[in-house]
């Protein structure tokens, strides 16, 4: 029985407004992001000056893929799902594109990405990002059928200037 | 690191492979610090009883999205303050678990003379100690000309 329903291929082309990040790129969330991945690149700290190649100090290459984080105030999926066993953590962590419905409860696994990357955020910009549901598939595999989800994702500034464009491909098949 | 040394176009050949970059062993605790970082708390990352019992995973796995920065640190040292690690593709097609030690390699597969820099193309990939390749992929880094103008920054593709 085929998992990809209408109800599902509907998702299709659905997008986003434009959604800011609730932080600006922040001087302590590119030290920790930066420890974390083990890149201790100097162009990272404060200390980086203007006449850099970059125009001053500046965020890892896909620091803006992970920016948009749940603003204060925003519903908390963490304590709303603390009951549920099958709760597997993952969940908007913002506004971002609607869940898949019929897909709730199915794994959740990354499954590749493309990326196009224009410049590097700099402290204190504020990011931006449009995103969009561009193609859902099923696809036969050793496990058994799974779900191709493919979003597109653009990342802006505030000043509307392009930093990064990805094409991510997210697995879900049943849990 | 990134090398203070920006390749020069002319001076890369098909074939070439830059230095390897090795991220490891990562333990949960590396796992747990980047999902906090990211603050994404996908529980097959830290929470084995419930990768192993109710995704039926053979272990924590380490992050694809981890994965993903090593491809992108790799590619910027690399290409140095005057190249520039234009485009990065990759599948996540094994799982590493936790524990790993992890290698991303790339090897030159063509290279295009632009008119105000050239493209190089990679393969790239990302190898555990055992040689098992989770992570084949493919690049396009911008290198300046030997004796060309500075790339353009914020980075402008050519037609």
């Amino acid at each position: 029985m085929p998992l990809l329903t209408p109800e599902i291929l509907a998702y299709v082309g659905v997008s986003t407004q434009a959604e800011f990040a609730c932080d600006p790129v922040e001087q302590g969330a590119v030290r920790r992001y930066a420890q974390a991945i083990m890149d201790d690149d100097p162009d990272y700290g404060p200390q980086t000056p203007a006449s850099s190649p970059w125009g001053g100090p500046i965020a890892p290459p896909l620091f803006a893929n992970h920016a948009v984080r749940r603003p204060l105030g925003a519903p908390d999926i963490v304590q709303e799902r603390a009951g549920d066993p099958h709760f597997d953590g993952t969940g908007a962590p913002a506004g971002g594109l609607p869940p898949i419905g019929p897909l709730k409860g199915f794994a959740v696994l990354n499954g590749g990405a493309e990326f196009e990357l224009f410049r590097y955020a700099r402290h204190g910009e504020r990011i931006q990002v449009t995103q969009r549901y561009a193609e859902i598939t099923e696809k036969a595999s050793s496990k058994g059928p799974m779900i191709l989800v493919v979003v597109e994702a653009e990342f802006r500034t505030d000043q509307d200037e392009l930093l990064l464009r990805a094409r991510r491909t997210v697995i879900r098949r049943p849990a | 690191m990134r090398s203070q040394h920006t390749p020069r176009f002319e001076d890369v050949d098909v074939g070439f492979e830059p230095p390897p970059l090795v991220k490891g062993p990562l333990t949960t605790v590396h796992l747990m610090r980047w999902s906090a970082a990211m603050e994404n708390w996908h529980r097959i990352h830290y929470d084995r009883s419930f990768a192993q019992e109710h995704d039926h995973l053979p272990d924590l796995l380490i992050n694809g999205s981890f994965k993903q920065q090593f491809v992108l640190q790799f590619l910027k040292d690399w290409a140095g303050p005057q190249g520039w690690p234009w485009k990065s593709s990759f599948q996540f097609r094994a799982m590493n678990k936790v524990g790993e030690t992890l290698t991303v390699w790339g090897r030159v597969t063509d290279k295009r003379a632009l008119g105000r820099y050239g493209l190089v193309e990679l393969d790239t990939g990302v190898v555990n100690e055992h040689g098992m390749e989770s992570t084949p992929g493919r690049a396009v880094v911008a290198l300046p000309y030997r004796d060309g103008p500075p790339l353009p920054y914020p980075f402008v593709p050519e037609a």
